[in-house]
Order: structure tokens, then C-alpha cells, then sequence
């Protein structure tokens, strides 16, 4: 198998095709011709081994036949169609059933080109080409709306300068990479005229840049002159700004969760890897973007940083906690979050910190959301962590197996406490023997 | 506010309603049987993808109504030339009542917008009262109901001129799940499929009839009943179960 995938790797300019033919002759025909012309061919000889050997070599096209020992054509194109990985891949059938229904069924289970046997290979080789020449790139998937700032979103500018004249001028040079703030928003920089007094209602941690109109600053203040170039010196300034605040700040928290792992939590290390791995793996099932995904990572790995803000006898006791106790612990999404809550850039991991802990049925804390209000990143993430603590020793009860875990995550599924469609996600990846 | 629906359609009583779950070639033998006796549907292109997509409240009120026998389904069914990776598409969608009983179905549905579905679906859209299944089902969504799962399949279907007998056969049985929507979800993007929870094997042919069946369909409803593989619950029921973990594939649900 491996050589396989390392001969056909190795050829990346070569057409990778996979036959799926139950008949031998018929496969061998197929295949030499294909080799004739340039192809790297594979072939299965049911569709069992056809729909592994399409998951592990990826090709280029699929020739598929409808009549296979044990399953049909269609069955295989749909299964091809259907995982994400696999779908953007053409499938041409060829079979011998030529009536119309068949054709019509075989071009609505997503195949590209339905070719009626006995063929002629000067047509199959034409099709073949019109086929590929058609595939399109793979379609990014619509995926669950990003809570983070997306990274092409607009800066927001405010122009601070008395002189009317030059204040639009600024503006207008600016508007082409910044949005010019309203009255009561809050903008990303503000711009001032040489060393005038930045306004009153500006607060500190906002960018301020001082612009001149042709006049050096008498004060050795940095100017910065107001011509073509301003736009992009000032965004540049500003992300660069951004950044190292971010900087700093994100180092404080990985000083603040390091020290929360390390003194309190040492029983449960390297859990919250394997939590943000899981979700991870979740959020590819269900088609989210590798932004969305980076979000889930972040935020299953801070989700319990509030920890660091409660006694340590409470995170290492063994025995039940009382009333106090536990109220104590359902805070620490909220201290997660006022710990995180500076840091902008990681604003988008917030809802993860602060609900992993919220149930669909509205019987979660801290703020008791129910279904709709929770996103979806978040219940990905809640769903990993359950999943994940049950795989694990803990005193109150032995590891148990990953099948009985998703056991164990259905009933609470049918109790209203998880999303279905995030269990069936991870149910999938289990049945499957884990992540490919 | 109350938005005319553009096309409506309903049941005029309730109707006989069998379901048969045969092989391929049984499959075939049935249809070319029901060829020569009906004509095809003139509403149901020949193999087009029917998408529904099955609403249920977080406590699956719906779901377990049905398993004791008696429940309304509230669907949102879609039809499309090919299978479609996302549900809730723009254009024209069916929002479907469908009230079953252990032996018969009363069925009905309003063809509208997708815009019209969704404000639908959140409650501020009323439709038309009929069988006063359009009220029950506003009571659902005010008590939490949303999309929750999907079948896809391709559908062939003969229908009688005077409508008093439908014979369809289903191929391609898909079953998914659908990750629970959130408040700030666009209104007017689709909706991503979850994982595939099912395909069925076998293709499910469905009888639905008022009244007296005619001779050459009382033979075929015998032949079916002797060839069936099992008794066949409703596609909502068999979506549940997967969706729940309820199933493993084999013929009853697994004990609790």
C-alpha cells in the first residue's frame, strides 16, 4: 500500500487514475491502455478496496463500474461524494447497463460521465480529458461564521486635525485601506497634526500617529509626511503596534496557564492537547475552515485557564466538593475569560473559555445559554473534552473504552445535554479508528 | 405576519400508507410492474435528489412521540438535479406537515421561498390553517423545534391521474445529521451537511393510497409484503435512531 502511494507521489505530473472493475480482463485492458497514455493507474476489484484505495491515493479520476461483487457502482460514487476529502474527485462510470435510467441514476449520484460498454478508447481517452479539463479546484465549504476578526477586515482611522482642509485630505488618502470612524466608534489609530494634544476621549491603548502637511516637527517628535505613501505606513505601523501588544500579552497568558498546569492540574496533563486535537479532528468532519479550526485549537487549550484563579485545594481534592466549593469551580470559565478578555487577538477564543461548560438543554453554567445561543465551536469543544476526560483514569471511576465513551456521549446526546451532530461527527472518527 | 403560500397542497383525508424495504432487482421487477399500470409523476422529475431536512426540540419530543406510533413531522423538503452538500438552499423549498398514524398519513405542505421556510422556522411567519396541522406545528417551534437531521435519495414515481394512488421508489437512501443552528447564523446561507450517519442497502418502495386499491395493485402490495426484508419504519424514525446512536444497522433498536 505504501509503495503505492510513494510511486504514484513521486509521479506528480502523471494523471492518477483508480479503476474500480470487478473483472479482470476487462481491469487489465483498462489499465495498460491508461498507462499507454501517460496515467498512473491503481485498481480495486470491489468497492470496499476501491473507496480505501480512492482515501489513500487521492487521484486525479475514478473509473467506476456499476456491477461490483459487493456493492453497486452508485453506492461507491456517493460514499466518494460524501467525504469531504474525496468528493472534489471526478468519477466516470462504465458499465454495460445502457438504459436511460441508469445513466440518469448514475450522472444524480455526482459522477461526471456515464460511458456504456464496449467502448471505444479513442472516446474513453477524449472523455477522460474533457472530464479533468472540467474538475474544478475544490470548493472551499461554507463553514460556521468565524468569531475571530477576520485577517483581511479593515482597520478603522479617525482623523483628529483642526485644519479642514488637511483633514480631508487625510481622509481621502486613508479611505483606501482604512474605514473612517463614526462619531461614537471606536477607532483602531487616530491621526494628529504635528505635535497637537490628542483628543480628550481617546483611550490609551489606541495607536496615535502624528501626520505632517510639508512642516517638520520643532519638537524632534516623528512625523510622518502626508502624501501616497501615508495609507500604507500607517497600517503597517499600526498592525506592527498590534502585534506586539498581542505579543506581550500572549505571553503573559502562557506564563499564567503554564503555572496553572504545572501547580494544580498535574494529574490531568497533556489532556488538553489531546481535547484540542479531538475538536480539531471534529471540526474537519464538519467541514470547517482551517481558521475556524486554529480558533477550536486555541480555545480547548485556554478553555480552563481560569484554574489559575482558584485555591489549589479545590482543583486536587479527591473527595466531593461542597456547595461553596463547587460554585467556587463553575467560576473558572468566567476567570478565564477576564484573564484572556485583553488580549484582542484572542477575543475570538472567548466564547470557547467562557461556555464550554453550557449544555443545549440549559442545565450548563455559567450562564445557563441554551441550544442556539451556544456556537458551534463551542459545543465541538465540549463534546472533545467529555469525550477525552472518559478515555481517562479519574478517581471516581476507571477509563473506559472509546466505543463506550461515544456510548456514554449519545445518552447524554438524548438527555439534551450535547449536540447530536457533533457526537455522530465523533462517533464517525471512532467507528473509523480515529483521525485520517 | 402571514405570508400567502404560493402553492399549496393537502392531503383530503387520510391515506393508506405502506412502506417496503426490497432489494435492487425486487426493486425493479415492482416498478416495471407499476410502469405499465401508471403514468410517471409529472411533479417528480424521474431520480432527482429529495433533500428533507426533519426538525425535533433538544428533548426529541418529536421523535419520541413517533416511536409510540402517533406523530406530526415538521420537514423542510428541497428537490434538486443534483445532490446537493448543503440544505436550505435558495429557491423554492416545501414545508411539510405530515401527521402519521400507525397504518395511515395525513400529509400537508406549502411550496414557498427558502426566505419564507427559515422566517418560518423562527417563528415569524404563520401559514395558512387546514387540518390545523400548520398550528401544531408553530406549537413545536415555539417549544424549541429546529433542524436537526437529513435524508437524501433519489426518487422514482407513479402517480394515479386522479391522485388516489402513489407508488414511489426510493434509491440511494442517504441519512446525515445536521449540526444544530445557532442565532447568529446567516439567514440565507445554507446549511452544511454533518457526517453521513446511514446509507441504506436496499431501496424503499412506499404505497400510499385512498380508499380501494385496484386488482393488479392488491397483487403487487402482496408481492411486496411476501419479498419485504422488514417491517419499515419512517425515514424520520430510522434518521433518529442513527442520529441518537440508537441503531447499529440491524433490525431493531438497541436495548437501554
Amino acid at each position: 500500500m505504501k509503495a503505492i502511494e510513494e510511486a504514484v507521489r513521486s509521479d506528480a505530473p502523471a494523471t492518477r487514475v483508480v479503476v474500480v472493475e470487478d473483472d479482470q480482463a476487462s481491469a487489465d485492458v483498462l489499465q495498460r491502455r491508461l498507462q499507454a497514455n501517460g496515467m498512473v493507474v491503481s485498481v480495486a476489484h470491489d468497492g470496499r478496496r476501491g473507496i480505501e484505495l480512492v482515501e489513500e491515493l487521492l487521484p486525479d479520476l475514478v473509473l467506476l463500474d456499476v456491477m461490483l461483487p459487493d456493492t453497486d457502482g452508485y453506492d461507491v460514487c456517493l460514499r466518494i461524494k460524501s467525504n469531504t476529502a474525496t468528493s472534489p474527485i471526478p468519477v466516470i462510470f462504465l458499465s454495460a447497463r445502457g438504459e436511460v435510467v441508469d445513466k440518469v441514476r448514475g450522472l444524480s449520484c455526482g459522477a461526471a460521465d456515464y460511458i456504456t460498454k464496449p467502448f471505444q478508447a479513442a472516446e474513453l481517452l477524449a472523455r477522460i480529458d474533457a472530464v479533468l479539463g472540467q474538475a474544478r479546484n475544490p470548493r472551499v465549504p461554507r463553514l460556521g461564521r468565524p468569531i475571530e476578526r477576520a485577517p483581511g477586515e479593515r482597520l478603522v482611522a479617525r482623523v483628529a486635525i483642526a485644519d479642514p482642509a488637511l483633514r480631508e485630505h487625510v481622509q481621502q488618502l486613508l479611505a483606501s485601506r482604512f474605514d473612517l470612524a463614526d462619531a461614537d466608534e471606536t477607532p483602531d489609530v487616530v491621526i494628529v497634526e504635528g505635535s497637537a494634544a490628542v483628543p480628550a476621549d481617546v483611550a490609551e491603548d489606541v495607536a496615535v500617529i502624528r501626520v505632517s502637511a510639508g512642516r517638520a516637527g520643532s519638537d524632534g517628535t516623528e512625523m510622518i509626511p502626508v502624501d501616497a505613501q501615508l495609507p500604507r505606513i500607517v497600517d503597517l505601523l499600526v498592525r506592527e503596534r498590534s502585534l506586539d501588544h498581542d505579543l506581550q500579552a500572549a505571553a503573559e497568558a502562557l506564563i499564567v496557564l503554564a503555572s496553572a498546569i504545572g501547580s494544580h492540574d498535574r494529574p490531568s496533563a497533556g489532556h488538553g492537547e489531546r481535547v484540542a486535537s479531538r475538536a480539531v479532528q471534529i471540526g474537519r468532519a464538519l467541514g470547517l475552515d482551517d481558521s475556524t479550526r486554529m480558533t477550536i485549537r486555541l480555545g480547548a487549550l485556554l478553555r480552563d485557564v481560569g484554574n489559575a484563579r482558584l485555591p489549589a485545594a479545590i482543583l486536587t481534592k479527591s473527595g466531593e466538593l461542597s456547595p461553596e466549593e463547587r460554585a467556587m469551580l463553575e467560576r473558572h470559565p468566567i476567570l478565564g475569560e477576564e484573564i484572556l478578555s485583553g488580549f484582542k487577538r484572542l477575543s475570538g477564543l472567548l466564547p470557547i473559555v467562557r461556555h464550554h461548560h453550557e449544555r443545549l438543554d440549559g442545565t450548563g453554567y455559567p450562564d445557563a445559554l441554551r441550544a442556539e445561543q451556544i456556537p458551534l465551536e463551542v459545543r465541538i469543544v465540549s463534546v472533545a473534552d467529555r469525550f477525552e476526560a472518559l478515555l481517562s483514569d479519574r478517581a471516581d471511576r476507571p477509563a473506559v473504552s472509546e466505543a463506550e465513551a461515544v456510548r456514554i456521549l449519545q445518552s447524554a446526546v438524548a438527555r439534551g445535554e450535547l449536540d447530536a451532530a457533533v457526537v455522530a461527527a465523533l462517533a464517525t472518527q471512532v467507528r473509523a479508528g480515529g483521525a485520517r | 405576519m402571514t405570508t400567502p403560500a404560493p402553492a399549496h397542497e393537502t392531503d383530503a383525508e387520510r391515506r393508506h400508507e405502506h412502506r417496503f424495504q426490497v432489494s435492487e432487482s425486487i426493486a425493479r421487477l415492482v416498478m416495471r410492474t407499476t410502469a405499465n399500470n401508471l403514468p410517471l409523476s409529472r411533479d417528480d422529475r424521474p431520480y432527482q435528489w429529495s433533500t428533507t431536512t426533519y426538525c425535533d426540540t433538544v428533548a426529541w419530543s418529536i421523535f419520541r412521540a413517533a416511536e409510540k406510533g402517533s406523530a406530526m413531522q415538521l420537514r423542510i423538503r428541497e428537490y434538486h438535479r443534483t445532490r446537493p452538500r448543503e440544505v436550505l438552499n435558495p429557491g423554492t423549498a416545501w414545508i411539510e406537515f405530515k401527521d402519521d398514524e400507525q397504518d395511515t398519513s395525513l400529509k400537508e405542505r406549502f411550496g414557498v421561498s427558502m426566505e419564507v421556510a427559515r422566517s418560518f422556522l423562527r417563528g415569524d411567519t404563520t401559514l395558512p390553517e387546514d387540518h390545523g396541522l400548520a398550528e401544531r406545528a408553530s406549537l413545536l417551534l415555539r417549544d424549541g423545534a429546529r433542524p436537526v437531521a437529513v435524508t437524501q435519495y433519489n426518487r422514482l414515481a407513479y402517480n394515479s391521474l386522479d391522485s388516489s394512488l402513489r407508488i414511489t421508489a426510493d434509491h440511494n437512501l442517504m441519512y446525515f445529521a445536521l449540526p444544530w443552528e445557532t442565532r447568529d447564523d446567516g439567514d440565507t446561507e445554507p446549511s452544511p451537511l454533518g457526517s453521513l450517519l446511514a446509507m441504506e442497502p436496499d431501496v424503499i418502495v412506499e404505497m400510499k393510497w385512498y380508499g380501494e386499491l385496484p386488482h393488479w395493485a392488491v397483487d403487487l402490495h402482496a408481492y411486496l409484503k411476501e419479498s419485504t426484508r422488514e417491517e419499515r419504519p419512517s425515514k424520520f424514525i430510522v434518521a433518529m435512531r442513527w442520529l441518537l446512536g440508537e441503531t447499529d444497522g440491524t433490525k431493531k433498536p438497541k436495548k437501554k
